[in-house]
């Protein structure tokens, strides 16, 4: 259920970095230091965004939604982080191009299958704009998880 | 019956996401399709077995001899009508 993916602990509001790289390292070192994920996710999560980098310039608000192969996952979920200010990402499939995301959706996948409905419904909201931009605005983190429950359940 | 494979860098996200979607925009129209997500590793050991091939990753590495239409589209909804109409004319070859 989306509502076991989503915790209080992995929504972090006005997250301050200054590039892509701090800002994933820090980001999967949270996952990991929650129990969610081995530290060779870190890694991986880096190496990954370098090769196939997951930025989307979504309509409303853009957002990259970084995430590893499942043998480094412990327990699946998923960290929301708002930016304090833009970062930018590279666009995912199309080399070259810039994202500056404000939004980021960090996976921990195991099992595609358990959640494939749950990423679903969460990649469903990138193509619509008010649903991303209420989400983005939520400035309480409970509201947050209310807010993307909804749309995801 | 028209084989798909969708592929993104891990398999495990993005062309999931995205193949279960095309799949049901699929059924929807009644098409007869097979569509599978996979892993863009595995993808050239297997690239022969598929009809058409929905990419997600642009680079050098991943251009086939095979009709081809781009999957970001399906995630974001922008430009996705063209590429369904693109994806649609492949199937009905």
């Amino acid at each position: 259920m989306m509502a076991s993916l989503l915790h209080e602990e992995l929504v972090l509001l006005n997250y301050q970095a200054d590039n892509a790289e701090i800002l994933l390292k820090e980001l999967a070192t949270i996952l990991h230091q929650q129990g969610y994920v081995k530290d060779s996710y870190i890694q991986a999560i880096l190496d990954r965004e370098k090769e196939f980098p997951t930025g989307l310039n979504t309509p409303g608000v853009k957002l990259a939604m970084p995430h590893a192969a499942p043998k480094h996952v412990y327990k699946e979920a998923i960290l929301v982080a708002k930016l304090a200010q833009p970062v930018v990402f590279k666009e995912m499939g199309n080399s070259g191009k810039n994202v500056e995301a404000s939004l980021i959706f960090m996976l921990a996948v195991q099992d595609p299958k358990n959640h494939l409905d749950a990423l679903s419904k969460l990649m469903s909201i990138f193509s619509q704009k008010e649903k991303l931009l209420e989400v983005y605005n939520t400035v309480d983190k409970k509201r947050l998880i209310e807010k993307l429950n909804t749309v995801l359940n | 019956m028209k084989r798909i494979y969708v592929a993104c860098g891990s398999g495990v996200a993005t062309s999931q996401t995205v193949a279960s979607k095309i799949s049901s925009m699929c059924e929807d129209e009644g098409l007869d399709v097979a569509i599978e997500a996979v892993d863009i590793k595995s993808l050239e050991n297997i690239i022969d077995q598929c009809d058409i091939y929905v990419s997600i990753v642009s680079n050098e590495a991943n251009i086939f001899d095979k009709p081809t239409v781009s999957g970001i589209p399906f995630l974001t909804g922008i430009g996705m009508d063209d590429e369904w109409e693109k994806l649609k004319s492949f199937i009905e070859l």
